[in-house]
């Protein structure tokens, strides 16, 4: 208040960099131990362990790196597209869990259009896919968005409510109207291959073995500057970010906090229903019941883990990806049963919490 | 309610006093914060079976006092004795030790529990017991309520009781400690009628069996209606202490508001405008305003502020100010009436552009995480000069934000710290240059100055000044009425739901005590 309040010191040019650097070995040292730890409780020698994840996720042994970083590059790729909306929706004060459904909408779209095969151009129709299953999950996202400014129904819950709708809405369109020709599996047609993705990295870099690396995961990827740039360069994203750091601050500044909400959510579900699309036409090929493996909810320790930052979720999504890559590799090679794989990624996800609540006891922020 | 007073005399008895001489005294207590004196060497004393009101405008140091009393401060200097022997009250624990007892005026229970279970947590019972029981523990609680002819349904959820039962309960809970010193805060700020009767006829009971009652208040007819001395602060200074029946509401108007403050230089600038445009650039009309719990704050009031003027409201906090300032910069709607601008659509934002500094800058005015930087922004980022297409003008922004920084005086080493990282004065500054830079024609400030050092505060009302010199409209509602009398040029109080024009010229004292006490409306019900 007085001169006499120290100020407090500036920070030297190098500071943030020394702070994220170090942050950083803080994370992968406690993500070993535990990984380490968990290897060992269950008696798998870790060293193995370790490289056959390594293996997995990027190359090395009989696996050419070629093939392991496309394999990670494909697994990023839908948790990238739904931890950035988690990004979105979560730096608005929206605490969405809704990833799954507006997915799942997105996917389910493309599917319907998809019937129309014979008679679109299947560039267009592709095209028409990516758009309408981008709409459907913005329109995903902006009910729960709706829901809480209209009726102050908390989005924690309308989202979940939103997930099963989709979940259970895909489930009766793959037993019924879209249901595969032979009318045996909970699944639709495979989709012909001029609606898929290409592939585009020639097989002859990975050893001759075709790789899954399709054009979607550009897509994907091209996504984070835009976030990056929506967020921190432009007005919209600004008054977003005042919105979910103090909205009575926002709405005394004469922003419509409402409006920012569902604007937020349907960017959100955007984000998501694009995965959905992206991830039909370059990995699953089909509409099945069992279409996502809960991309939407891994989304959020995705999201967390890069520090609600487009580009932190975009490294935290590749060390997912990775992660994935590599488990499946340890599980043939190793006969590491799944469910150790799932608990070292849940290790991964605590480690970090961990640190972070370690962070907020001895902050190095610079406090008043 | 009847039924209650009928029990009032019961046989049950209250804990007597230890002594009949015991008491309670507070000397030379001086308490800083930072560069501003709280208070300066009050004394202060209670005797065993009286109640002692405190009586003092916003900010003259009654509930700093009080809660150095109760522990919850500790003085940088002065004395407390209890029946003469010196005490440390280091915090709300000892002071409950020591038989001390405040009842807050904003409840500390919990909504969601019932009344019994609300009594049993702050109860004298070992938490680990195993055999913790609810109803045991809340027997001494509910037994002074009974003693006082309150029958507390112990079953009932706290947020279903109406705002006066739920302060029965805190009185009980002080009680339950068998506490000898009562501190009530502000205990009528939050009742209606029949309620503050019954609340004073409780705290006579109390007197009468010989505990010693604080009330603080700046209630005027509450003071003579219910004290047996009276003790006025003004500005952390002790004015003085006196038996009720050597003072009347008019004496004790002049010693809380003091004489008539100098006349200020800053007048001159009043002059020159004068007499007013005919066109008022802001008007309301009937204007009738609800709180957020729909009660009534603003009740058919009508006023306009005329261009190149400074319209001044007074009077003390909890009247209607935020309602007010909320409703006139467009963020509240107001139940009925109508709001003008130049007899045209009032759209705040765009049709006035629009200054707002708001009266609790944490919670209204910041996001506390972000950027010095980009809390200045919040305003400019609207206007189309620094903005191409959807995206922000950054080397604009930045520089912009660096004048401000400058020119406000703004102490930070750098823009991108986060605004947590500044003293409270220099948080207020980022408000303040955001609301003023953009040439807004419509300012509203809500104590622009509060926690601000003189020199900061001299550059805010020179600030204000200037905007009223190139024509804005400002209405500028503070506490403080020197602060109205060196800037405004019209000055309102607002009590009792409703404004009243006073002349802080020529100044007084005695009809603006008055006021601020509520004592004019006092027939009203």
């Amino acid at each position: 208040m007085s001169l006499a309040k120290r100020l407090p010191a500036k920070p030297t040019p190098l500071y943030p960099l020394m702070r994220f650097l170090g942050i950083a070995f803080l994370y992968i040292i406690g993500f070993l131990i535990l990984l380490v730890a968990t290897f060992a409780v269950f008696g798998v020698a870790p060293n193995k362990a370790l490289f056959a994840l390594q293996q997995g996720a990027l190359g090395g042994g009989p696996i050419s790196p070629a093939y392991a970083i496309s394999e990670t590059l494909v697994r990023a790729t839908p948790l990238l597209l739904t931890g950035l909306s988690i990004v979105v929706a979560w730096q608005t004060g929206m605490f969405s869990i809704g990833g799954d459904g507006q997915l799942l909408m997105g996917a389910l779209t493309a599917t319907v259009l998809a019937q129309l095969q014979h008679v679109v151009n299947p560039n267009l129709l592709i095209f028409l896919m990516l758009v309408c299953g981008t709409l459907v999950g913005a329109l995903w996202g902006a009910i729960a968005g709706w829901l809480r400014v209209k009726r102050n129904v908390q989005e924690v819950i309308s989202t979940i409510m939103l997930n099963y709708i989709a979940l259970y809405l895909v489930g009766a369109a793959v037993v019924g109207p879209l249901q595969e020709s032979s009318h045996s599996n909970p699944e639709s047609n495979l989709l012909p291959d001029k609606l898929l993705f290409a592939h585009i990295l020639p097989p002859s870099w990975s050893g001759g073995i075709t790789t899954r690396l399709h054009s979607g995961v550009l897509l994907a990827f091209l996504a984070v500057p835009i976030v990056w740039l929506y967020l921190y360069r432009t007005l919209q994203g600004f008054q977003l970010r005042i919105v979910g750091q103090n909205p009575e601050a926002a709405r005394a500044a004469g922003i419509s906090v409402n409006q920012t909400r569902v604007r937020a959510m349907a960017i959100s579900g955007a984000l998501c229903g694009l995965a959905g699309v992206i991830q039909l036409l370059g990995t699953s090929e089909r509409l099945s019941a069992n279409f996502s493996p809960g991309w939407g909810y891994t989304a959020i320790p995705v999201a967390l883990v890069g520090g609600l930052h487009p580009i932190g979720t975009l490294l935290s999504a590749l060390f997912f990806g990775a992660l994935e890559a590599g488990s499946v590799n340890a599980e043939q090679t190793l006969q590491v049963p799944a469910s150790l794989i799932a608990i070292v990624q849940a290790a991964a996800v605590l480690a970090i919490i961990g640190v972070n609540a370690w962070r907020q006891r001895y902050p190095t922020e610079l406090k008043d | 309610m009847n039924s209650a007073r009928d029990t009032a005399g019961s046989t049950t008895p209250l804990a007597a006093p230890s002594s009949t001489t015991s008491s309670v005294q507070m000397q030379q207590i001086v308490k800083r914060y930072g560069a501003t004196i709280a208070l300066n060497g009050v004394d202060f004393d209670l005797q065993a079976g009286e109640i002692h009101a405190l009586l003092g405008e916003n900010g003259a140091g009654k509930s700093t006092l009080m809660h150095i009393l109760s522990g919850m401060t500790q003085p940088d200097s002065g004395t407390i004795r209890i029946n003469n022997a010196t005490v440390n009250i280091a915090s709300p624990r000892e002071a409950r030790r020591l038989g001390i007892a405040m009842v807050h005026q904003h409840f500390t229970l919990v909504p969601a529990f019932t009344v019994q279970e609300n009594l049993a947590l702050d109860a004298d019972v070992p938490l680990h017991a195993l055999r913790y029981r609810t109803t045991e523990a809340a027997k001494p609680a509910l037994d002074q309520a009974a003693a006082l002819g309150w029958q507390l349904d112990p079953y009932a959820r706290v947020e279903d009781l109406p705002v006066g039962i739920q302060q029965r309960i805190e009185i009980a809970k002080a009680l339950a400690t068998n506490a000898q010193w009562l501190i009530f805060d502000e205990p009528t700020a939050v009742l209606i009628g029949e309620e503050i009767e019954e609340l004073f006829r409780v705290l006579r009971t109390l007197r009468d069996s010989g505990k010693g009652v604080v009330f603080i208040t700046h209630k005027l007819p509450e003071v003579m209606a219910l004290a047996d001395r009276v003790t006025v602060l003004r500005r952390g200074q002790k004015i003085a202490t006196a038996p009720i029946h050597e003072v009347n509401p008019t004496l004790l108007a002049q010693w809380m508001v003091g004489e008539a403050p100098k006349t200020q230089p800053l007048s001159e600038s009043r002059q020159v405008l004068r007499p007013l445009p005919t066109t008022p650039a802001f008007r309301a009309e009937n204007l009738t305003v609800l709180g957020d719990k729909g009660e009534s704050i603003l009740q058919n009031i009508s006023f306009e502020v005329y261009p190149g003027e400074i319209f001044g409201i007074g009077g003390v906090d909890g009247n209607g100010q935020t309602e007010l300032a909320e409703t006139i910069v467009g963020l509240r709607t107001p139940k009925s009436g109508r709001l003008l601008w130049y007899e045209g659509e009032f759209r705040p934002g765009q049709h006035p552009r629009i200054g707002y500094i708001p009266q609790d800058r944490r919670r209204h005015g910041l996001a506390l995480t972000m950027t010095v930087e980009e809390n200045l922004l919040f305003e400019a980022v609207k206007e189309a000069k620094y903005r191409f297409g959807p995206f922000l003008r950054r080397a604009a922004l930045h520089e912009l934000a660096e004048t401000l920084i400058r020119e406000f005086d703004i102490r930070t080493p750098s823009a991108k710290l986060p605004a947590s990282a500044l003293s409270g004065g220099n948080q207020q500054k980022i408000v303040v240059a955001r609301a003023l830079h953009h040439r807004a024609e419509w300012i509203v400030a809500v104590n622009p100055v509060r926690g601000l050092d003189i020199n900061a505060t001299q550059f805010v009302h020179t600030q204000l000044l200037n905007a009223k010199q190139r024509g804005a409209s400002i209405v500028l509602i503070s506490t403080d009425l020197d602060e109205l009398a060196a800037l405004a040029d019209r000055t309102v109080i607002l009590s009792n739901h409703q404004m009243h024009p006073i002349d802080l010229i020529q100044r007084d004292a005695t009809q603006i005590g008055l006021l601020l006490g509520g004592a004019s409306t006092k027939e009203t019900p």
